[in-house]
């Protein structure tokens, strides 16, 4: 049945995903809902929270302020805030009860930003997407806003676009690519929302290039090509090491993950001899990106039809996965898979 | 402005309840989720939300419809051993909000989920979330619906947090839920019900050995009941004593439709009080409780820690088993200092905050919820000891009680069993 689920929790949603890509930029984030959205995210999608302090905040909306639609309300609390709180902008993040009401965020956002004289951003989430399109929306709503000025390229400076928690499952993601990046030879690397600031936002259009390390960065990258003329290219560097010493000579393999993981893992498998390798995911699956028999993901049983008759030796995934296809007897290699299952690397 | 805002408990006690200061009303601003206050605004969050209180029922299973995010976090409950298998999901899209055609779904899924698992459930809970309380769904019919499909009871529950705030929040609507199973029974005059938790007592807690006094021969908590069974039984109790205020609603249903009385007493760390609770109760129930030997005893417990650790200064929060300001004033009146209070003030507990001003004037109040409490420093504050999880979240380095096990204290031994825990506690620091 379409959307029902026996084995897996649902995956990150939107807001997450928006919420984690300004987590480290020093603004105010105001999650749109009654409370348990930000108990979601506070709570359990974004590891930081534990250790970072970050000016996260639940609109604490209640009934009446979803009924009759009281934005002014939201705007007062959020200027209020603003007074009290040091703060270079503010992000307002919607949830499904802003989308059951349908709230006008280009209205909300002029209404703030008159009110708190502070750059606002307004992310359109609904709670009903996965992660990926909130982060999306979040580095392109911040590059549009912050990103405005064509500064002379700095050559070995390198931005790196889409490496949240939620995206590469690893809370030091960004350091690592900072140092397989700099031992490449680049000189400056810039990991946007997950290890640098807004200063660096803004800086975006001196970059030589940009490296998109997951899909939810391909539309800011876009964008940044555009604006400034940067060339981007889709990598995952941390992708091959996550395999250990897998031998996959001459065997098919299945692996799930986020497309621009998958695809490197592909890579990687192939070099090391596997007969065939397809990419399945349960995020975005971007056609420029996609080889024939790539399978985007929506199911549970569809995910165990892929595995109980693809005639695959190996299947790649998060450990959560391999719940639902219990009497399949072959390998399986577990990739913890934050945005799925909640687990982060070792 | 980087400092977190706070205010003496004198101040608020001239100001009076209906004249707070508005960092103390929480409808009035943003609301910081620190990581120790998750549970309190968050109805799923953490600790007993509505998703695990939902399931107290022995053998039953819940389907949570809503959208994606909002099942999200019941990864971590899922690996807990006794829920593994119990939690179900129907995900909402666009066109379901916009059409409300995920309604019609409902009953098939619940047959899927039946059929899907080797031993029948006793009952299915439908936990449904602010999308379907902003469509305005009736999911009462949408259960009676199911259940002729499945020939199971199936029961509604509501995870709003809009309605946190409310007349009917949702922890109070789940503890209607939970007990509208049960069905009329031949009473029984030596059977009672402790209502209000979804853990049981300590063990050691002298109001098991009271009401057996008494002549109680069956105490049943919903999360003592090992089977559907037993749980339907507390259909014959004589009396309910509520122990937690959010049972008010469900014990008055149960009055109505069961015709079971209900008494309820409140959860105190003041000695005195807990005393004369007792006094009240045996009054009500016209019998007299012989509670010496545990009011000695809880007595000597704080004599003992008071001895072992004079002059000890704490910090307490809420999100701990009490209320913040009721136990401060109890750790006043044993002789120790309180500084700090983080906490929500309420009609129902101002009646404490009077009570310090009287013997603690400079208790300073912070409200956990207000967006200032992001820049809260430590250094600022003298403090021993810390009692609550968030307590100890503001105090990184100080001794720390969290004091928030599922198993609840309650009456002497809770007392006992607080002062206890904290003597461990600063022995292994010492």
């Amino acid at each position: 049945m379409k959307g029902l689920r026996k084995y897996l929790t649902p995956f990150a949603p939107d807001q997450s995903g928006a919420v984690g890509v300004l987590y480290e930029l020093g603004g105010i984030v105001v999650i749109v809902d009654a409370g348990g959205c930000a108990g979601n995210i506070c709570g359990f999608d974004e590891p930081r929270w534990r250790t970072q302090k970050s000016a996260v905040f639940s609109a604490g909306l209640r009934d009446m302020d979803a009924i009759l639609g009281r934005d002014d309300r939201l705007v007062s609390k959020l200027a209020h805030a603003a007074e009290k709180l040091e703060a270079r902008f503010a992000a307002v993040v919607g949830t499904p009860v802003p989308a059951v009401i349908g709230t006008d965020y280009r209205a909300l956002k002029r209404m703030a930003e008159k009110k708190t004289g502070l750059p606002v951003l307004a992310i359109d989430t609904n709670g009903m997407e996965w992660f990926d399109v909130g982060e999306e929306k979040a580095y392109l709503a911040l590059f549009q806003t912050f990103a405005r000025e064509s500064l002379p390229v700095q050559p070995g400076k390198i931005g790196v676009l889409g490496c949240t928690p939620l995206s590469m499952s690893d809370l030091n993601a960004g350091t690592k690519l900072e140092a397989m990046l700099t031992a490449q030879g680049w000189d400056k690397v810039c990991c946007y929302g997950m290890g640098c600031g807004l200063e660096a936002i803004q800086a975006a259009s001196s970059a030589e290039k940009n490296l998109v390390v997951s899909p939810s960065g391909l539309k800011a990258a876009e964008y940044l090509k555009k604006k400034f003329g940067t060339p981007y290219e889709a990598a995952d560097p941390l992708a091959a090491e996550l395999l250990g010493t897998l031998d996959v000579t001459g065997k098919t393999v299945l692996v799930t993950a986020q497309q621009v993981r998958g695809n490197a893992l592909r890579e990687e498998l192939l070099h090391r001899g596997a007969k065939g390798v397809t990419v399945s995911t349960w995020f975005m699956k971007k056609k420029e990106w996609e080889q024939p028999g790539d399978v985007l993901l929506t199911e549970e049983d569809q995910y165990q039809e892929l595995v109980e008759q693809g005639g695959f030796d190996v299947i790649l995934g998060d450990s959560a996965l391999f719940s639902m296809v219990k009497q399949w007897n072959g390998e399986r290699l577990a990739l913890p898979d934050f945005a799925v299952s909640g687990r982060l690397m070792e | 402005m980087t400092n977190a805002i706070s205010y003496p408990v004198r101040q608020l006690a001239e100001l009076g309840w209906n004249r707070l200061p508005e960092e103390l009303r929480s409808n009035t601003h943003l609301i910081y989720s620190s990581p120790a206050t998750l549970a309190f605004n968050s109805p799923g969050a953490e600790g007993f939300g509505v998703k695990r209180a939902g399931l107290a029922i022995p053998g039953s299973v819940m389907l949570i419809l809503s959208p994606g995010c909002c099942g999200r976090n019941t990864s971590s409950i899922s690996r807990l051993p006794q829920y593994d298998g119990r939690f179900f999901y129907l995900t909402m899209d666009e066109t379901d909000v916009v059409t409300g055609r995920h309604l019609k779904k409902i009953p098939q899924a619940v047959e899927e989920v039946c059929e899907s698992l080797s031993v029948k459930p006793s009952v299915v809970m439908l936990c449904i979330t602010c999308v379907d309380a902003l469509l305005g769904t009736d999911m009462e019919r949408v259960c009676r619906t199911a259940e002729k499909r499945v020939g199971l009871p199936v029961r509604p529950c509501y995870m709003y947090a809009l309605t946190r705030e409310g007349r009917k929040p949702p922890m109070v609507h789940v503890r209607q839920s939970l007990y509208s199973l049960l069905e009329p029974m031949k009473k029984r005059g030596t059977s009672v019900n402790l209502l209000g938790f979804f853990a049981p007592l300590r063990d050691d807690c002298e109001l098991y050995d009271l009401l057996r006094q008494i002549g109680v021969k069956s105490i049943r908590e919903i999360s003592t009941c090992p089977t559907y069974e037993e749980y339907l039984r507390m259909a014959e109790a004589n009396f309910n004593l509520v122990l937690h205020p959010e049972s008010r609603l469900a014990a008055e249903d149960i009055q109505k439709r069961l015709r079971i009385p209900s008494i309820e007493p409140t959860r105190f760390y003041q000695i005195d009080r807990i005393h004369r609770q007792y006094q009240a109760l045996g009054a009500a129930l016209g019998v007299s409780f012989e509670d010496r030997q545990y009011l000695e005893k809880a007595q000597n417990a704080v004599e003992a820690f008071r001895s072992h650790h004079p002059n000890l200064t704490f910090a307490v929060g809420e999100c701990m088993n009490g209320d913040p300001f009721e136990l401060s004033v109890a750790l006043v009146q044993y002789g120790f200092r309180v500084s700090e209070i983080y906490g929500t003030v309420t009609a129902e507990n101002f009646i404490w905050v009077k009570k310090l001003s009287e013997i603690s004037p400079e208790t300073r109040v912070f409200a956990n919820l207000e967006p200032t409490m992001l820049y809260y420093d430590c250094a600022q504050c003298e403090a021993d000891v810390t009692i609550g999880r968030d307590a100890g979240y503001y105090h990184p380095d100080c001794p720390n009680l969290a004091w928030n096990s599922d198993v609840q204290p309650y009456g002497y031994a809770g007392l006992w069993g607080l002062f206890h825990a904290l003597d461990v506690l600063l022995k292994g620091e010492g």
